[in-house]
């Protein structure tokens, strides 16, 4: 991730996001790119990269938006600039959204937290990503059951105005949040009647253990990172013009 | 021996909830502690296994003993090494995404060798019966796997006292069946076992003594004496042909999961149905579906002569509604008398006698003097009766109720069984998911019981349990729950 921020070349953010694609295909984790949350979110970075074109006016006039009809228009010229800068944008959020999707179901979070521990980092933090990990599908599952909920009362989403938005966010916020913190404090209590803080180590009946491809992956992260900044900083200048 | 001396607990400092109580349980004992909503049941679990007052403040008197040496000056850590707390709700106590590292954690918490947390997790899961599940994720276990999974945490860390609250409350027939084997064993172990409970039926068969807390003070009941007598209501016979509600090869999926396969049934007027089957079986699906919440793949839904798809979501409210298993996700408002009119206001359904029936309907559910408190500091049984009186007054066709006796107490009970022949007596009909074999007997008309997403049995209650007996299902027969 932070090679595409310090060097932010749409065509590397494609390379990469490619090989994200041959990662979920290799861990066979299902994607579906036209199903659900996916959709949103490939919806949405075709928004970034319109808002983009439209927002952005330097560059070379490639065509408008809204072309010239009669004596009307025309209208949002769209620039190589533009261009260039919107799919530079969506193809980062993809690319971290994706990403993402990927290190959470091919990692394991218990391991994760013995090797954040290894790194020394009290386990008392590391555990929190696991919790969170743990809670997220079922704050998820909340969020249906209680726009369900507001279905069963008559109650619809409204966005005719201010109050009626208010009305309609408090409707969801107030039994999420309500159920959260209900489960918050039963989840304190069992952790604290097992000893979770007690002491300021720990055991761990599964551990982590680093293998040969953990060196290779890590050689190549650094590599790439190397050859990143060197990008960014005008080195490789015959890479850096088809890349 | 664990013993409760002089033990007082108010949480405002004002309102005893404990009242001077002296109470003992002895190890390799089985105590049931039951009550009415609000008794103090919860609080004195909570004052047991030491988070009160160490995490839930209030006012506190008198001492906890275990093996007669006062426990107050030990941190929560090591009150619960002997004695641990299994809460109501096993979804939020489960901390991490796999089943041997649930059991592992008390254990590792306590840095205890790798070698001893392996055989503490597999003599625990092997206690519970659930040695299968070690390598299974979470999140994927059904609501009774998960109750045992929080028991076989809990007594991974050894403890000579195990308290559950409300354990049935999340389980069906048959998983209270196994609970019950679980506590045998606990009890061979030498374990003291107390459980908190409204259904005292669920774990009579196993108690060696059944505690009524009133008034913040415990008394001793007869192990065999039922609470509450059974009663049975006339049944209105159905004299009408066309139904009310009905569906037709009704599908429905959650991604590749198959939840509801080719239901078709029908409901008439006046006919009161339980719907019964195991966890996971479909049964909170299909009342969604049948409520208009969710959409089938396939098949037709019919609200009198209208179908479902064809209405909108205030149209079918006015005609079908909801209730759900947690009061939690259906409280919207900041007063209960805002909650209670808030269905009318959403249905433009807000006239001076509506307003009067509001009046009259929360007085019944007894809490009418609690109008301008907010929702959520209710009680769960109290949270649970404004839901059914706000959900139904104005009204609806169809009631469609998902285990609305759970955590209730008698008057709980009685207020939602008058709802129900109310409904029925204009007109109406009410299907209810229910596990309280005793209710579907005195009352229903018919019973649906349903397997893996489809119809397996439907008709009356003696014959639906009659072959629900020959075909292995014999714990849904007396499913000790008191109707």
């Amino acid at each position: 991730m932070i090679g595409i921020i310090v060097y932010p070349s749409w065509r590397l953010s494609t390379v990469l996001l490619f090989i994200v694609f041959i990662g979920f295909y290799i861990a066979k984790v299902p994607l579906r790119l036209t199903k659900g949350r996916t959709k949103f979110i490939i919806i949405f970075s075709v928004l970034l990269l319109l808002i983009q074109l439209l927002v952005t006016s330097n560059g070379t006039i490639l065509g408008f938006i809204i072309p010239q009809i009669g004596e009307f228009g025309p209208l949002f010229p769209v620039t190589d600039f533009g261009v260039v800068r919107g799919l530079g944008i969506s193809t980062r959020f993809l690319l971290l959204v994706f990403s993402s999707m990927l290190f959470v179901s091919v990692t394991d979070p218990t391991l994760l937290a013995h090797s954040l521990t290894k790194l020394r980092i009290p386990y008392m933090y590391s555990f929190s990503l696991v919790i969170a990990l743990r809670f997220l599908p079922l704050f998820d599952l909340e969020n249906h059951t209680v726009r369900m909920a507001q279905k069963s009362r008559g109650i619809t989403p409204e966005v005719t105005g201010i109050r009626k938005i208010i009305r309609t966010i408090r409707y969801t916020f107030f039994p999420l949040l309500v159920s959260a913190l209900s489960r918050v404090d039963a989840l304190s209590m069992s952790m604290d009647g097992r000893g979770f803080g007690y002491r300021s180590d720990r055991s761990y009946f599964r551990k982590s253990s680093w293998r040969m491809i953990d060196t290779i992956v890590t050689l190549l992260v650094v590599c790439f990172l190397a050859i990143c900044l060197l990008l960014s900083v005008g080195y490789f200048p015959e890479l850096s013009s088809f890349i | 021996m664990l013993e409760a001396r002089n033990l007082s607990f108010s949480y405002d400092g004002i309102t005893p909830v404990l009242n001077s109580l002296d109470f003992q349980v002895q190890r390799g004992e089985i105590v049931i502690i039951t009550g009415s909503t609000g008794s103090g049941k919860s609080t004195l679990a909570n004052c047991l296994s030491g988070f009160i007052p160490r995490s839930i403040k209030g006012k506190f008197s008198g001492s906890i003993l275990i093996d007669d040496s006062d426990i107050s000056d030990l941190p929560i850590a090591e009150v619960a090494r002997h004695v641990s707390l299994v809460q109501q709700d096993p979804e939020s106590q489960i901390c991490t995404l796999q089943v041997s590292d649930e059991v592992a954690f008390g254990p590792e918490n306590h840095a205890f060798e790798v070698k001893e947390i392996a055989i503490l997790v597999d003599s625990s899961l092997r206690s519970i019966d659930a040695k299968h599940l070690s390598g299974r994720a979470t999140f994927e276990l059904s609501g009774g796997e998960k109750q045992r999974l929080i028991i076989a945490a809990m007594i991974s860390c050894r403890p000579s006292y195990l308290i559950l609250d409300e354990p049935s409350s999340s389980l069906d027939p048959k998983g209270v069946f196994q609970l019950r084997h679980i506590l045998r064993d606990l009890k061979k172990q030498n374990v003291g076992v107390i459980v908190i409970e409204h259904n005292i039926l669920a774990f009579q068969p196993v108690a060696d003594r059944i505690l009524i807390l009133s008034d913040g003070k415990t008394l001793l009941i007869d192990k065999h004496e039922n609470q509450e007598s059974i009663q049975s209501t006339q049944k209105i016979p159905n004299d009408t042909i066309s139904p009310l509600l009905s569906t037709r090869n009704l599908e429905f999926s959650y991604g590749d999961r198959k939840i509801i396969t080719n239901v078709t049934f029908s409901v008439y007027e006046k006919e009161i149905i339980g719907l019964m089957g195991n966890n996971g079986s479909g049964k909170t699906t299909l009342l969604n579906l049948l409520g208009g919440l969710l959409v089938p793949d396939s098949g037709t839904i019919h609200i009198t002569e209208y179908q479902l798809k064809d209405l909108n979501a205030k149209e079918i409210a006015r005609r079908a509604a909801t209730v759900f298993q947690n009061p939690n996700h259906q409280i919207f408002e900041k007063t209960v008398w805002n909650e209670q009119i808030l269905t009318l206001e959403s249905l433009n359904l807000v006239t001076p006698e509506t307003l009067q029936k509001c009046e009259v309907s929360l007085d019944q559910a007894g809490i009418a003097d609690l109008k301008d408190r907010n929702p959520f500091s209710l009680s769960h049984g109290q949270k649970r009766r404004l839901n059914v009186s706000s959900i139904a007054i104005h009204m609806p066709e169809v009631l469609l109720l998902d285990e609305p006796f759970i955590g209730q107490d008698v008057e709980g009970r009685k207020f939602i069984k008058e709802t129900v022949f109310e409904t029925i007596n204009r007109g109406g009909a009410v299907l209810i998911i229910t596990h309280d074999s005793n209710f579907v007997r005195n009352h229903c008309d018919r019973v649906i019981f349903m397997e893996n997403g489809s119809i397996l049995l439907d008709g009356s209650p003696t014959s639906v349990f009659e072959r629900l007996v020959t075909i292995g299902y014999n714990e849904y027969i007396d499913s000790g729950v008191q109707s």
